[in-house]
């Protein structure tokens, strides 16, 4: 009997002193609940409700080389191109950023070309909603819901915090099942350079993204949102690595599109590459991240502030650069006007330079505005008095409207246009027939546009 | 009545009372050691990362460019050049790392990217087909050497980070758990027991091509297995995702080791071809010789197709996958005593263990 009250003693012991350790070693990577299992559904619960679906509709207008046995037959006088309209439908996601306002953020590849767009929220109501603007270079689109009501908006995190290891959340509507919710880590940060003149500074991450994941949310285990993502490596479908839009880059983007209606680039004025392993090589560099600068264009912002072709930025606001994409990407989104230290490698030797960067003369494909201005290149006027045609391609529609270089589109329907954003805010909302009032030279004229 | 009741307090309560108040103190005061030795008390709901397991193994990952030059004829002037790609893990301070075979093999010039950003070349010490696994040597002063931890067993369901560069992308971190171990049969059967040399590792964290050869490491950063993303096309066809494998560290250092200091791996042969088996008679398991070379080892040793063998070199086997370590770890030239039963008769061999040629 006094064994069995001394074994009890003992137990009663031990188990108290177990408790505790237990639950202070207790170390799992994820918040749990209330049985101490791991689960994101707490935080899930708050966020999902802020990604939505979205699903448009348009035409799609392709081009179509006429064989040259074609333009023999038919003359010199017949257009080298057929264009011709499809109608085609899509599906993709988005991130509602403002509740109040009803702003949301996507991918400009899921919204290009739709006229309709749907946004569907996760509580299964539906409304109709405009696009505010959009940056093919960045992928970026920024949407409008109309009469939005009891939105929830998600919390913007800092993307520039993040570490390669820390866990993230992908939010998204693949393959239209669905919201769908998967998990991972970030691979690495700072990948670009997949796309010829575009404007890449990926987050890359290991959480499985596929079709129809674009332009939804990536966060982090907080819920905050830290990335938009945009893009697989891959065929079919996801082999773990995936891309996403930092979120510090995609706010950068949305201010400018709600200031100004538009994008307006930074511009740093040098042109190059990554620093390969054959380029150190050949140059006795003895690292092989950063941007190097084989070109430094004259009179732009850095050739101002004095750089020169064969250095090597590595740095940029005190953040080391991986590569020239992301150099390019972090410049061209961050807006004209902004001031920048960039570290240089110059002869071995490091140097910081300040860089006040310069806007860009955009120039606008006016085929995305209508389709009867094709072949036309559009450029904002210094003073703002007008929007400047640079140039008309022979024979496309632009061109059997009337236009021709140098001409003025100075007003829509009766309605002043002082810049590039205003004309496509009046084109967009014009209805019927379009009157457009042109300056050349000296003298103006109408031209109309067909429906 | 009273009795039993003096008896519950006596024997129950008395002692459960006193064991509570001891546990109080307890209690108390053990968090306070905790904090005198320096241990940290994780915060409450704090979202982890795995950032520092990161930070500790990621320099110790290399990128391997290879190149090899390549004549389409005799006559061809100018021969093209082809690259491959691969991961490495730098082992020490010596500057010895180690990849993957097949990223290595019949290169002409094989480089090195630290993470770092220096570049340099660097020597092939040796490699090993059977396990797909090759040393190589750079001549770097403040190296970063891969965690590791020499007591690891990897279990199934541990988290693992696989770290390389995929598609040459640069330095890329995917995470997933251990789905399996001890995988056999992946590597070209060749020899010995009708069994691969190297028992895999199978996880679900994303490997690609240019993974080969880079760190498998755990949440602690200890490396835990060397990827080999050449294995998965040979599973399936198709692009199959959640299904990768590794090669253990153990034995990865194994076959390192007998590199650095042979040049080449040695492995015993024994000229068996047996698989796993339970004896009913004789109550255990062993292996059950199926084929025999006829001239190896094993048959001039007296052994028979049909001969149940449940000991070899003092240690009972289980598998065949262990009576292959053991053969293949016995140098050639060397005794190795073989246990086994002729339908009911207990028999003895000693077999002389020649070497294994690949």
């Amino acid at each position: 009997m006094k064994k069995l009250s001394l074994m009890l003693f003992v137990l009663t012991t031990t188990v108290a002193a177990f408790a505790l350790p237990a639950s202070v070693q207790a170390q799992i990577p994820f918040p749990t609940d209330a049985e101490g299992i791991p689960t994101l559904a707490p935080m899930l619960e708050e966020v999902t409700p802020a990604v939505v679906n979205i699903s448009v509709e348009g035409r799609r207008v392709t081009r179509q080389r006429m064989p040259d046995a074609f333009r023999f037959f038919f003359g010199p006088g017949m257009p080298s191109e057929e264009t011709r309209e499809q109608p085609f439908r899509g599906l993709g996601s988005g991130v509602i950023i403002d509740a109040d306002a009803g702003y949301v953020v996507t991918n400009n590849h899921v919204i290009d070309d739709a006229t309709d767009i749907a946004v569907t929220l996760k509580d299964g109501r539906q409304f109709s909603a405009t696009v505010l603007g959009r940056d093919e270079q960045t992928d970026i689109a920024l949407l409008k819901i109309d009469d939005p009501t009891n939105l929830t908006a998600i919390h913007i995190g800092d993307s520039d915090s993040m570490r390669v290891g820390d866990f993230v959340v992908a939010i998204g509507n693949p393959f239209g099942l669905g919201q769908t919710v998967t998990s991972g880590i970030v691979s690495a940060l700072g990948r670009g350079g997949f796309g010829a003149d575009r404007l890449e500074n990926f987050i890359q991450t290991d959480a499985a993204i596929n079709s129809g994941n674009s332009g939804g949310a990536l966060v982090d285990l907080r819920g905050n949102l830290i990335g938009i993502n945009t893009a697989i490596l891959g065929r079919g479908g996801n082999i773990g690595i995936g891309f996403a839009i930092p979120s510090s880059m995609m706010i950068n983007l949305v201010e400018q599109i709600l200031e100004h209606g538009e994008v307006r680039r930074g511009v740093l004025g040098v042109r190059g590459g990554n620093l390969t392993q054959e380029l150190a090589d050949a140059l006795e560099i003895s690292r092989t991240r950063g941007a190097w600068v084989s070109e430094v264009l004259p009179d732009g912002a850095a050739a101002k502030a004095g750089i020169q072709a064969g250095d090597v930025i590595i740095s940029l606001e005190g953040r080391e650069l991986q590569s020239f994409a992301e150099l390019a990407a972090t410049v061209g989104t961050m807006g004209a006007g902004r001031s920048v230290v960039l570290g240089i490698l110059r002869d071995g030797e490091e140097l910081e330079l300040k860089v006040e960067l310069l806007e860009r003369d955009t120039e606008v494909v006016a085929a995305v505005m209508h389709a009867a201005l094709q072949g036309a290149q559009l450029s904002g006027l210094d003073n703002n008095q007008g929007v400047r045609i640079t140039s008309v391609d022979e024979g496309s529609p632009a061109q059997r409207l009337g236009l021709v270089a140098d001409d003025v589109i100075i007003g829509v329907n009766r309605q002043r246009v002082n810049s590039v954003s205003e004309l496509r805010r009046l084109l967009d909302n014009a209805q019927g027939v379009v009157a457009m009032h042109v300056r050349r030279g000296n003298s103006t004229l109408y031209l109309v546009l067909p429906n | 009545m009273s009795k039993a009741r003096h008896n519950f307090t006596q024997l129950i309560l008395k002692p459960a009372l006193m064991g509570l108040l001891v546990a109080l103190v307890v209690l108390v005061v053990l968090p306070l050691i905790d904090n005198n030795r320096g241990f940290q008390l994780p915060q409450q709901a704090a979202v982890s990362s795995y950032a520092d397991a990161v930070n500790k193994a990621s320099p110790a990952v290399v990128n391997i460019y290879t190149t090899q030059s390549v004549r389409q004829s005799p006559y061809d002037p100018t021969p093209r050049t082809m690259s491959r790609l691969g991961s490495g893990v730098i082992m020490d301070g010596r500057g010895f790392i180690i990849t993957a075979n097949h990223v290595v093999t019949g290169n002409d010039e094989i480089r090195v990217a630290l993470q770092d950003g220096r570049l340099m070349a660097a020597q092939l010490v040796g490699s090993d087909r059977l396990t797909d696994l090759a040393v190589l040597r750079i001549e770097a002063d403040n190296l970063p050497v891969i965690p590791r931890n020499d007591e690891l067993q990897p279990r199934v369901g541990d988290v693992v980070l696989a770290i390389g560069n995929p598609y040459n992308l640069g330095q890329t971190v995917t995470q997933g758990i251990i789905s399996a171990t001890g995988r056999v049969g992946l590597a070209e059967r060749t020899g010995g027991l009708s069994s691969g040399y190297s028992d895999f590792l199978q996880m679900d964290a994303a490997i690609n091509e240019g993974n080969s050869g880079g760190a498998l490491v755990n949440s602690n950063g200890d490396l835990v297995g060397i990827n080999n993303a050449s294995y998965q096309s040979q599973i399936a066809n198709r692009a199959t995702t959640g299904i990768y494998f590794a090669v253990p560290y153990h034995l990865a250092r194994r076959i390192m080791q007998q590199i650095i200091s042979d040049g080449v791996v040695v492995r015993g042969y024994i000229g068996i071809t047996a698989e796993q088996h339970y004896s009913d008679m004789q109550e255990m398991r062993g292996l059950l010789v199926s084929a025999l070379d006829p001239s190896g080892p094993a048959a001039n040793a007296g052994l028979r197709v049909g001969d149940f063998i449940y000991e070899i070199g003092g240690e009972p086997i289980q598998s065949v996958n262990q009576g292959l370590d053991i053969v293949a770890e016995t140098r050639p030239g060397e005794m190795l005593e073989v246990l086994f039963y002729r339908d009911v008769r207990p028999m003895r061999a000693e077999v002389r263990i020649d070497r294994l040629r690949e």
